[in-house]
């Protein structure tokens, strides 16, 4: 009987299990937790997918437990996030702290329980979007108009105290259109919107995100329609700039077809094509170049006759029977022979081309003469006091070989012409030369008698050597100066320096020359110089005129040439000297 | 711009005590680019572990092993809204700085050895060397801020000492991968941390609780 009982029971247990497998009944499936989201760092919620139920009414739990804690616990809330849902509130909400969260199926048949989920609140931030969206449309006077978007945060979030920061984005659209406009907003909850198309409907979304978190849903649409007379772009204002913009472009294009070459050389003056007096293009075309440069020397380039002119022109105290001062290129009387020079009184540096000794030596006709110098201190002011600042500085061989070249240092205002009351000074029909070193050892004397009033106003005198170079001397300039340096310090040095060279012309007597005083405007006072060595009569005396002085006052004595007023100019000069300023 | 009155509880303190708008604009200026620069450092450290995982930790279970492994962890950090509105800035303050110190080293380090991983993605170990550099300046930003917000602050307090380096270096790669996952999964949340606790000492103390 027991057996029998027994076997009845199992047999029976046995055929509900067949049953039930016929039925589909079984443990539930596992479960699976989909996600968890904080709407605001506060609170969070988590949500289980679950699984086929065994056909058994199936309950579910969840439980978990903390980062760094053993305890576990059971979800305390599961119906607020809805179903299959658990709720966990500000109370039972850590941030910075894993959760590991576990759901189970438990039914009759048995528990199945999910893939554990680890979670920080902090990395799982979703927040709701933003509410209250409100679309104006604003006209301002003077300003352009525009749309004006407003909205608040959203639920649950925490702003004012900082614990929750969030950005927005709003995107908007004409009604038909496809393509979303979007805008960024970070902070603040508005935000204008220019530029829109007039007699559309306007649809604004919006959405928000926090600094550590996952974006917000779009809000739900929010639509405003632009009146047709809504006036978007100030558009007057571009039409007008448009239409003067215009005018000028035609009013140029005008312009410059109308002159436009001469707005052309205006602006870009042609290259002056070269002029050379003489220079035939056509010549040099056929390249005949002989027959070019003959036609060059035809005209007055080449300072053949004309370089007399250019040339200086020099006193010269000619030690012939005469016995006066006479313009006479005699050659025995210079050492080297002079050049003749003449300067125009208007002439400028470029002529002075003829002056640089090399120019003279090779194109002039004149033998071996070297260019001299004849300068005079000016200085009226100083005329009472006649200190003879004089230096007769020779120049020492030039490079160019020409030789010395004496010098008188002097400064003083522009040169003017020869100082004597008549018309400029007389000369002879002859270019009158004077060799520098015999004006300065006719000036200084080689008794050391005469007395050529120098006005030297101070020792800039020999500065001027610098400016030497500018009448194109050249290397030349240089060794004087350097010469005129040396014998700066001591004037009296100047003396012996000419003394100690052999004099110019030693076996003829020479008429000296006396510069008596120098005038206000540069007037220049020679006098014949009473020599009792020299016997001889007042007698005509040959004049220099002052061309020019240069920058570097000195000055550049010509002859001049009027012969006939020589008697008269010899007379006066003996009354003059009183009489002269 | 008014005075800055920061009040805790019944008691309350001027920030700017001799009330000058340079002061108080600088302290303005000095939170502004100090929760750019904590925010900075927070979206590279979350990028980077991103990367990390996405590459290294698919699959892997490296989340287990790092429950509890971060070295600061003693550190007594407010773990929601209430406690950190009831901390004291100057507390939080000092809380931030010890976080800082504290992730000097660790940094210098995980640059290092990131350099030396093979076929390490160029995002991570450019992102690693930036947050160092960052980690630097927010720290000199923040001394410059305490010593405004709390003039003749005592001497720094201890900070919590990183000593996992030699499992950053074994040769295990598992484990040494492990040891990156760690590393970094406390970098976020740290940085993370730091970045909040400025933002809410910015609108309390600058905008007085209204941002």
């Amino acid at each position: 009987m027991k057996e029998n009982a027994a076997s009845r029971v199992l047999f029976i247990l046995l055929l509900f299990l067949y049953a039930s497998l016929l039925n589909g009944q079984s443990p539930p499936e596992k479960p699976k937790l989909i996600k968890c989201r904080s709407p605001g760092k506060e609170t969070f919620t988590c949500w289980w997918e679950p699984g086929a139920d065994g056909g058994l009414p199936t309950n579910y739990t969840l439980t978990y437990h903390k980062e760094g804690e053993t305890l576990i616990h059971e979800c305390p809330d599961y119906k607020t996030g809805g179903p299959n849902s658990c709720y966990f509130s500000k109370k039972y909400t850590s941030i910075w702290k894993m959760y590991v969260i576990t759901v189970s199926a438990i039914n009759q048949m048995g528990i199945s329980s999910s893939d554990p989920l680890y979670v920080d609140v902090t990395y799982i931030v979703e927040p709701e979007p933003p509410m209250n969206l409100t679309l104006e449309l604003k006209h301002p006077e003077d300003r352009k108009p525009y749309l004006w978007i407003k909205w608040s945060p959203p639920t649950l979030t925490d702003v004012k105290s900082g614990w929750f920061s969030i950005q927005y984005e709003i995107r908007l659209k004409p009604e038909k259109a496809t393509d979303w406009e979007t805008h960024f907003a970070p902070k603040l909850t508005q935000l204008k919107i220019f530029n829109l198309y007039p007699g559309q409907k306007y649809l604004v979304q919006i959405r928000c995100k926090p600094d550590h978190g996952y974006w917000s849903e779009w809000s739900p649409e929010s639509s405003i329609q632009i009146p047709n007379d809504f006036p978007v772009k100030d558009t007057s204002m571009w039409i007008f700039v448009g239409v003067l913009s215009a005018v000028i472009c035609l009013i140029m294009v005008w312009a410059v077809a109308l002159k436009g070459y001469s707005m052309v050389t205006c602006i870009l003056p042609p290259v002056p094509g070269p002029k050379i007096k003489g220079f035939d293009i056509h010549l040099l075309e056929k390249g005949k170049s002989e027959e070019l440069l003959r036609a060059l020397e035809s005209q007055d380039f080449l300072p053949t006759s004309d370089c007399e002119d250019l040339l200086m022109e020099f006193i010269e105290v000619d030690d012939s029977e005469d016995q006066h001062l006479m313009p006479h290129p005699s050659k025995e009387h210079m050492e080297q022979g002079v050049k003749p020079m003449h300067l125009d009184p208007d002439t400028d540096s470029g002529r002075g081309s003829c002056d640089s000794p090399s120019l003279l030596s090779e194109k002039c006709d004149e033998p071996q003469a070297y260019p001299s110098k004849f300068h005079i201190p000016e200085g009226p002011e100083k005329l009472e006091n006649p200190e003879t600042n004089l230096t007769c500085l020779q120049a020492p061989q030039s490079t160019n070989g020409e030789g010395k070249i004496p010098y008188f240092l002097a400064n003083g205002p522009k040169s003017s012409t020869w100082p004597f009351p008549q018309p400029p000074s007389l000369y002879s029909p002859r270019y009158s030369y004077h060799n520098i070193a015999d004006v300065c050892e006719l000036a200084l004397g080689m008794a050391g008698t005469t007395a050529i009033l120098l006005d030297q106003t101070d020792q800039h005198a020999f500065t001027p050597s610098k400016t030497i170079e500018t009448g194109g001397e050249g290397k030349a300039a240089k060794q004087r100066e350097s010469e005129a340096y040396s014998s700066e310090p001591d004037q009296d040095m100047a003396w012996p320096l000419l003394q100690d060279k052999t004099p110019l012309f030693s076996a003829k007597p020479l008429e000296y020359v006396e510069i008596h005083k120098v005038s206000q405007d540069g007037v220049l006072a020679l006098f014949p110089k009473q020599n009792e060595k020299v016997d001889a009569p007042e007698t005509s005396k040959e004049y220099s005129k002052v061309s020019r002085m240069t920058d570097s006052n000195i000055l550049v004595l010509i002859p001049d040439l009027q012969a006939q007023n020589l008697t008269l100019l010899e007379e006066s000069a003996k009354k003059a000297p009183p009489a002269l300023p | 711009m008014s005075n800055l009155l920061l009040c805790q509880g019944n008691f309350c303190t001027f920030l700017c005590p001799h009330g000058d708008d340079l002061c108080l604009n600088s302290l303005k200026d000095l939170f502004n680019r100090a929760t750019n620069l904590s925010q900075d450092i927070y979206n590279l450290s979350s990028k980077m572990f991103k990367e990390f995982d996405k590459r290294y930790a698919q699959g892997k279970g490296y989340i287990t092993m790092a429950l509890n492994s971060c070295h600061t962890s003693s550190l007594p950090t407010p773990e929601d809204k209430e406690q950190a509105q009831q901390t004291h800035h100057e507390v939080l303050m000092s809380l931030i700085l010890g976080l800082l110190r504290s992730w000097n080293d660790p940094l210098y380090h995980l640059v290092t050895e990131v350099r030396g991983m093979k076929g390490v993605p160029d995002a991570i170990l450019s992102r690693a060397i930036e947050i160092e550099e960052e980690n630097k300046r927010l720290l000199e930003g923040m001394e410059m801020i305490f010593g405004q917000v709390i003039p003749g602050a005592k001497e720094t307090e201890p900070y919590p000492v990183w000593s996992g380096l030699p499992s950053l270096q074994t040769k295990d790669e598992e484990a040494r991968h492990s040891a990156f996952y760690n590393l970094l999964h406390c970098l976020r949340r740290d940085s993370s941390k730091i970045d909040t606790y400025l933002k809410l000492l910015n609108c309390r103390i600058i905008y007085n609780n209204n941002c």
